[in-house]
């Protein structure tokens, strides 16, 4: 027997490399030896998002030695997770659990790899928030666990007001006041404007409407889901952002992602602006004297939109699905909530949470914290259907054409209508 | 002799034994060698071209399993007015960029092409914007042309002249993106012709000079006949350049506003990514392709039309 001459252990190496090759490109559905289930989380928090999710993470693996939870991220921000998770889907290799908005759940459930949580969280859910519940709630299915709780509320500042000589906005101000107020703050001349809204017709620009619709008596679809029911309503909501335009007190952020928006803010240059909780560290340590509103309404009936992130989890065998789930219930208990809220930055998931004494002392030392966590009252969630990202497709450029002044806020919302209506006529 | 002659042929079956020997021995090592690099192309060129192509016949949301529909993504792309606008965007957009980054690369060129002192200083810089990625060069341009805070709007401002919109304004901003465009994309021409005009030959240029030629006679004459090749090459290079941008609209503009600057390749990102219509995505990128392919081959059969004629 001769030994092998180096020709063939080149061969038998290149053919080695090449199985290597092939190999890494499927998955493997087996659990690793020793019973630990390794679950695969695409978290997408930056900054001191990942530092608590990092945190939880640890403190779990640590307290379940059967499960190992790889908090890798997924690579991608949770703007872009839509994205990433859907490319791994169509790929067939995706992770455990992701981070997916309340708005891009629905239409992620028509993947049949999207777990079904119902009889997981189904008893679970009761001292949520409304939100919370109906964010993570498709066709009557609980497909995911709520993992983020916020409530749109108008942040404004204090030294602007002063200078102005105005009073500060209260609960049960209406829009009509907003206007006026937002008119009196503006400086042009000094680069101060009143408010600002995001112009680049994405969902940050459409979900701050809602609530304008909702108290008008609209809704984003009709009870039957087979037309648009703001047709009615939306010309008056339009018609106040188009006030707010003529009045040149407006200052519509043109770069996508709406940062700049609260850079202005930050930067002491504009009187008022709508967002969520997590812009307060921000304005915190930016050193502004601010406060804290509830949104305007026309009807004085306070009403508020939030909108919920998820943990969706997906489907790579069961034992993975268990380990996953297990790992959001955990996530969701009272102990590991209030620790995402303190250091996360979203509102308490639960009124448990909520009645909690850290959060309390948390809410007590946060200025205006509280006026988010009592929005919760009238918060509204955006409807969890399929055709929900098309609509608001649709209603962003109405509003982004009022907010330019390209259109009148009837021509606008018209034609706004009537592709939604065609987008809702198609069967699904 | 017989036998001198004899060392030197070999038996038939010998030669026929070596030649099957080669052929399986060699052979398999050789493919044993190229197989890494001749998966890699397969698994990441040829079978995602032929994957997207089935999926063009597909109703595909990436999510949910697929349907055949035949030509259906085909025929509503022909109906749809949002893809209709993307290529009058991405017309636009070509027949700019390419004219004027060509000529006005070939025109500094010019200038560049004399012994004057820090010359290669000059040349660098004119370089320097081209090596700035598109990525970056959006984040630059939309702070120095933001309509309330950006630099361009103050000096309009000292000038007296009226604060514009830029890229909130549907009518500015497709300008705006050629402009962007020309800034860096202009270098690379600039540096193709600067090396082309090296090898014109000064012995022509002097024969032309000889003959009574003003600067205008040798450019039209000399200069540019001898540029033609690279002309051609950089006209198919930047069209391909042009058709295919999406960077630069992606990090300023997101096809907005109001779709003013949805170009093709964001359309087709749209509908893969926003929409979640695969199918009819993939239709758009054929039909990108074609296009792309058309007007690689009238490039290349004008070029051959015209070096047959030089030879003739």
């Amino acid at each position: 027997m001769s030994s092998p001459t180096r020709r063939d252990i080149l061969r038998a190496a290149a053919v080695l490399a090449a199985a290597g090759t092939l190999g890494a490109c499927g998955k493997s559905d087996e659990d690793e030896a020793g019973g630990v289930v390794t679950v695969d989380l695409w978290h997408g928090q930056t900054d001191t998002g990942k530092a608590a999710i990092d945190a939880l993470i640890k403190e779990f693996n640590r307290t379940h030695p059967n499960i190992k939870v790889e908090g890798g991220g997924g690579g991608v921000t949770a703007d872009s997770m839509l994205q990433k998770v859907t490319a791994g889907l169509a790929a067939g290799s995706f992770p455990d659990i992701a981070y997916i908005f309340g708005s891009d759940l629905a239409s992620m459930t028509r993947s049949p790899q999207v777990a079904d949580l119902t009889s997981a969280l189904g008893d679970r859910l009761k001292d949520y928030w409304p939100a919370a519940k109906d964010a993570v709630t498709v066709k009557d299915k609980i497909r995911a666990a709520p993992a983020l709780l916020d409530s749109l509320c108008l942040v404004y500042n204090k030294k602007l007001f002063a200078a102005a000589g105005l009073p500060l906005p209260k609960a049960g101000w209406t829009w009509d006041e907003f206007v006026t107020t937002a008119q009196k703050l503006a400086n042009p001349a000094k680069g101060i404007f009143g408010t600002g809204w995001p112009g680049v017709g994405d969902e940050d620009t459409v979900w701050r409407l809602w609530p304008m619709i909702w108290d008008l008596g609209g809704d984003v679809v009709s009870e039957d889901g087979k037309t648009v029911a703001f047709d009615k309503v939306g010309e008056q909501a339009l018609g106040t952002l188009d006030r707010l335009r003529t009045d040149k007190s407006l200052y519509v952020d043109p770069k996508p992602g709406g940062e700049q928006l609260y850079q202005v803010f930050l930067g002491g240059r504009m009187g008022m602006v709508a967002t969520g909780p997590w812009e307060l560290p921000d304005v915190i340590d930016a050193g502004l004297e601010y406060g804290v509103a509830p949104l305007p309404s026309y009807s004085g009936k306070p009403v508020t939109i939030s909108g919920p992130d998820t943990w969706t989890v997906f489907d790579n065998g069961s034992a993975r699905v268990k380990a996953a789930t297990e790992f959001v219930t955990w996530l969701m208990e009272p102990k590991q909530d209030v620790r995402w809220d303190l250091e996360g930055g979203s509102l308490p998931l639960s009124t448990t949470t909520a009645a909690m004494p850290e959060w309390k002392k948390h809410a007590a030392s946060t200025t205006g914290l509280q006026v988010f966590v009592d929005a919760l009252q009238t918060a509204r969630v955006r409807p969890t259907i399929a055709a929900y990202p098309q609509i608001s497709e649709h209603l962003g450029e109405a509003i982004v054409a009022v907010l330019l002044g390209k259109k009148s806020p009837a021509d606008a919302l018209k034609e706004c209508v009537d592709q939604s209506n065609a987008v809702l006529a198609v069967p699904n | 002799m017989a036998s001198v002659v004899g060392t030197f042929t070999l038996d038939p079956r010998a030669r026929k034994a070596a030649a099957k020997r080669r052929t399986r021995g060699e052979g398999a090592t050789a493919w044993a060698f190229v197989s890494p690099s001749v998966l890699i192309i397969l698994g990441l060129s040829v079978i995602p071209v032929l994957w997207s192509l089935l999926l063009s016949f597909q109703a595909n949301d990436l999510v949910s399993p697929s349907r055949w529909v035949g030509l259906a993504n085909y025929k509503a792309l022909a109906a749809d007015p949002a893809f209709a606008s993307a290529v009058q965007h991405t017309l636009v957009y070509t027949a700019l960029y390419v004219p004027l980054s060509v000529v006005g690369g070939l025109a500094i060129a010019l200038m560049l092409d004399r012994p004057i002192r820090l010359i290669s200083l000059y040349r660098t810089l004119v370089f320097v914007p081209f090596v700035v990625s598109a990525a970056a060069q959006g984040v630059l341009f939309s702070f120095v042309l933001d309509p309330e805070f950006g630099a361009a709007n103050s000096v309009l401002h000292a000038l007296g002249l009226p604060a514009q919109g830029f890229f909130s304004d549907p009518g500015q901003a497709l300008y705006l993106l050629v402009a962007i465009s020309l800034w860096s994309g202009t270098g690379f021409c600039v540096i193709v012709y600067l090396a082309a005009l090296q090898g014109v030959p000064d012995e022509l240029v002097e024969a032309a000079r000889i003959d009574g030629a003003g600067r205008a006679g040798v450019l039209r004459h000399v200069v540019l006949p001898t540029l033609t090749p690279v002309t051609i090459f950089l006209v198919l290079f930047q069209t391909i350049n042009a058709l295919q941008v999406f960077d630069l609209v992606f990090v300023t503009t997101k096809g907005g506003p109001l779709g003013s600057t949805t170009v093709i390749v964001y359309f087709i990102w749209e509908k893969a990514f926003k929409s979640f219509t695969a199918g009819y995505s993939a239709a758009a990128a054929y039909a990108l392709a074609i296009a792309l392919l058309v007007a690689g081959l009238a490039l290349q059969l004008y070029q051959r039309r015209r070096t047959g004629k030089a030879l003739r």
